[in-house]
């Protein structure tokens, strides 16, 4: 949620200040600072610089010098230099990194936390839901077979499904990061794409949407703006499936490949593709000395229960939940 | 291999192409062009109307591309209507002429009460994603323009941009200037340095949040009438366009 918080304002306050104290090689006092201040739009008296400085000097960020006059230290300056970067906004990447941090699935044991997408429909449409979710996982593409039933009513702090209504859980692709995270493997979560399929084989990502800049899930956008062909790629063979991208460091590619693996056959998650080295995997810009893995989502099931007509709310990268509580559907 | 672009690139390309001179009044200006059905005509323009006289629009020129004319690379079918809008990105490029150095950064959704926008509540940014933000949010049912328009409260499609403070001044005249020429649509102008509606801007920088252009098609879109826009889609001549008061 990008909403100001106090003690974000205090601290871009405290760093104006080291930056005006940075600029100016001689000591200056709390008056001439607070004039400074109100120029670059922080309306602030004296007063008020008074009380920032005497939190800077306990930092040890600054220091009195001479009659009232301050100068930034050596700390002070490497502060200045790191600062504000953790301080950005509320976007889809913090929910995905605080739910990586969360998985703990072991591929060897088989148990642990996964993501799920969480998707509501009306009860009556149960049965005929099944058969299309049962489609899409039994098709050409590979699409996890775990999913959960949540019955009405059921309240938790994560999941509330009203009455007259069902919850099902899907396993959401971003898990494979998760267990990718905790095999010491440093990912970047990057894109939710529409990836076009031709001969049941991903062609080329259309669009594209980064998660650290925005504050909408993309899965979701793609789903309400109706841009998916699941049913025209599970049938025919070409259309749209929804899928994403992570990126690793090249280094740790042949690791990777052995967990991605396994990966695969437990049935967690299916692999679209592997790029090369700095190269685009399905037309998708990669950064320099880093490996694109491209995966098809897990809500591609429930983008095909939408497409056929059904009303589905579906919340991707939705919560945690034990592996054990998800059966296979047969 | 055809390269991904993100929407940032063809926002820039087309604020190069504005020539727009708010004190002269002459000029290219960049439009959304939105498709109706010729039977929806009076309804849709009495909506557009009320967006506008509610300060949502960005400007009250619009242009009637008739059933059977061509505009651009675009000919209008039988039965349907073209009607193209002026897109939020010609306060950019009109800025970007004027000398300021100004970055589109993302599109959004503004809380508004009592005719005071309060904060941003979801944003994409424009280097993010292929797809126009605005485009995206007006299918999330996110927005309120309904209400807003009743009652003065709701959220409704805003977009932000920033330039330098050293700017500030320049910044000042040419929105002055617009809003002479009859452009209602800047919603707040941050001070340096400060959130502007609760988002932050870059180091000495200002914001300026500016009302979405395609505020008066979600309006119409509210209304559960059928209409296609295409954002940023057409380079118009200010002169063809005329004021929605004149159109019958």
């Amino acid at each position: 949620m990008p909403a100001t918080t106090i003690d974000s304002m205090v601290q871009r306050k405290l760093i104006e200040i080291l930056r005006i104290l940075y600029e100016n090689h001689h000591p200056i006092g709390a008056r001439l600072i607070a004039d400074r201040m109100n120029e670059r739009g922080y309306p602030i008296g004296e007063r008020g610089v008074r009380y920032h400085l005497r939190i800077l000097d306990e930092r040890g960020l600054t220091q009195r010098q001479g009659y009232d006059g301050r100068v930034i230290t050596e700390l002070g300056i490497n502060e200045l230099n790191n600062a504000l970067v953790g301080d950005r906004l509320g976007f889809i990447i913090s929910r995905i990194e605080k739910l990586i941090y969360d998985t703990t699935f072991n591929l060897r044991t088989g148990q642990g936390n996964v993501i799920i997408n969480m998707s509501i429909i009306d009860k009556n449409d149960i049965e005929r839901t099944m058969d299309v979710v049962r489609h899409v996982i039994y098709s050409d593409y590979p699409v996890s077979p775990y999913i959960k039933l949540i019955e009405e009513g059921t309240v938790t702090s994560d999941i509330r499904i009203p009455e007259g209504k069902v919850g099902l859980a899907t396993m959401c692709s971003i898990t494979i990061d998760g267990i990718l995270m905790k095999s010491g493997i440093p990912v970047n979560t990057k894109y939710g794409g529409i990836l076009k399929v031709e001969d049941r084989k991903p062609v080329n990502f259309e669009d594209i949407i980064v998660y650290n800049g925005t504050t909408v899930d993309p899965m979701r956008i793609f789903i309400s703006k109706k841009m998916t062909r699941v049913l025209d790629a599970v049938d025919k063979g070409s259309g749209r499936l929804l899928a994403n991208l992570r990126e690793i460091p090249a280094s740790a590619l042949s690791e990777a490949r052995i967990i991605l693996e396994s990966v695969m056959q437990s049935g967690i998650g299916g692999i679209a593709g592997i790029g090369k080295p700095g190269s685009p995997v399905f037309d998708a810009p990669v950064d320099n000395g880093k490996v694109g893995i491209a995966v098809y989502a897990g809500v591609n099931a429930m983008a095909a229960v939408e497409e056929s007509g059904i009303q589905v709310n579906t919340s991707p990268i939705s919560t945690i939940i034990d592996f054990r509580e998800l059966k296979k559907l047969e | 291999m055809n390269e991904i672009m993100f929407i940032i690139s063809k926002i820039e390309s087309m604020m190069y192409e504005v020539t727009f001179d708010p004190v002269k009044g002459n000029g290219k200006i960049i439009t959304n062009l939105s498709i109706i059905d010729e039977a929806d005509f009076k309804e849709v323009i009495g909506f557009l109307r009320q967006a506008a006289h509610s300060g949502l629009a960005v400007s009250p020129y619009i242009k009637i591309i008739r059933p059977g004319e061509k505009i651009g690379d675009v000919r209008i079918e039988k039965g349907k209507i073209g009607i193209a809008t002026l897109c939020s990105i010609t306060i950019d490029g009109v800025l970007l002429k004027a000398g300021v150095p100004v970055k589109p950064k993302f599109g959004g959704v503004v809380e508004i009460h009592d005719g005071l926008p309060l904060r941003f509540t979801d944003m994409l940014t424009y280097d993010s994603t292929t797809i126009d933000p605005l485009d995206v949010l007006m299918s999330q049912e996110l927005t309120s323009i309904t209400e807003m328009v009743n009652t003065g409260s709701g959220k409704i499609l805003a977009n932000l941009r920033e330039a330098p403070m050293a700017a500030r001044e320049r910044i000042e005249q040419v929105l002055d200037s617009l809003i002479k020429a009859g452009f209602s649509c800047i919603l707040e102008v941050g001070e340096p340095n400060s959130d502007i509606l609760g988002v932050q801007v870059g180091r000495d920088k200002l914001g300026i949040a500016i009302i979405g252009g395609t505020n008066p098609m979600a309006l119409v879109q509210e209304h559960g009438i059928d209409i296609n826009t295409q954002e940023m889609s057409l380079l118009i001549d200010i002169s063809e366009m005329s004021h929605i008061d004149e159109i019958k």
